[in-house]
């Protein structure tokens, strides 16, 4: 069940990277971008239709963690401690921290990107999409640590 | 922050209170309750085995904090938040709307420096 839940944990967390990722990109990349370029094409599609699925999978990923860390906490743990992955511990003590922060973020970003005001500056809108962007990164590398943390590579 | 609804008003008092209530429960151990995952337990407030029995205690008994800073944080910013949504629009123009980014900035640089200990282990 836990392994279901935590190979479910990661596919939402793919869905999760690649949307915000595309959605990062595309608020930061320059205005004037060729049409036929890279980054032109990436400016065409609708940034804003990016938000509710990125809302969304943000708490499922977030909330699939927060179950699948209690077994972690009590099957895992202990042995990363007693074999002294402090480092590993602490980043995913990070992941913990920033995970929370983006989650009281999701209001005020939805907000920013489906409901826009005229006099809103977009920067506000761009940098709390790359904060947020930033954390499901974190999140992402952090639980591929720990996930092989054991295996390949120990 | 312009004169923007009610729900907006809400929405950004609370990702910005979030963050810094999230650091504060994190900096001085303000958990609203402590899981116990192998023994089923939820206590209100924090509490460490290792304070009230032997530290092995932990071993076998381990802590989880983590939903407890996330809830006081939570109920924290929801207070915030509802504040925010019944002050008037204009006495919020003045805010400047990039601290709904910069403050979670400063909350996760906070955040590495109370880490640091791990990796000085």
């Amino acid at each position: 069940m836990v392994t279901a839940l935590l190979i479910i944990h990661s596919l939402v967390a793919v869905a999760l990277l690649g949307a915000i990722t595309h959605q990062t990109l595309a608020a930061w990349a320059p205005a004037g971008a060729e049409p036929g370029s890279f980054f032109g094409r990436f400016r065409a599609v609708q940034s804003a239709s990016f938000a509710n699925a990125i809302a969304v999978l943000y708490a499922v990923s977030a909330l699939l963690g927060g179950i699948v860390y209690l077994n972690f906490k009590v099957d895992i743990a202990p042995y990363l401690e007693r074999d002294g992955h402090w480092q590993a511990l602490g980043l995913l003590d990070l992941k913990e921290d920033f995970i929370s922060i983006g989650f009281g973020l999701l209001p005020a970003y939805w907000l920013c990107w489906r409901r826009p005001v005229a006099d809103e500056p977009g920067r506000t809108r761009a940098a709390l999409t790359a904060v947020l962007a930033f954390i499901v990164w974190w999140g992402f590398l952090v639980g591929h640590v720990m996930n092989n943390i054991m295996g390949f590579g120990s | 922050m312009t004169s923007a609804p009610a729900f907006r008003r809400f929405a950004f008092a609370y990702g910005t209170a979030f963050a810094v209530l999230y650091v504060a429960a994190r900096a001085r151990g303000l958990a609203l309750f402590t899981v116990y995952p192998s023994l089923g337990v939820v206590l209100l407030g924090m509490h460490r085995s290792r304070d009230v029995a032997d530290p092995a205690l932990e071993f076998i008994a381990p802590e989880v904090w983590w939903y407890g800073w996330t809830a006081t944080a939570a109920i924290g910013a929801l207070m915030f938040g509802l504040v925010a949504a019944l002050l008037p629009g204009q006495w919020t123009r003045w805010i400047w709307p990039g601290l709904l980014w910069v403050t979670p900035v400063f909350a996760m640089i906070a955040c590495v420096y109370l880490t640091i200990p791990w990796f000085r282990e």
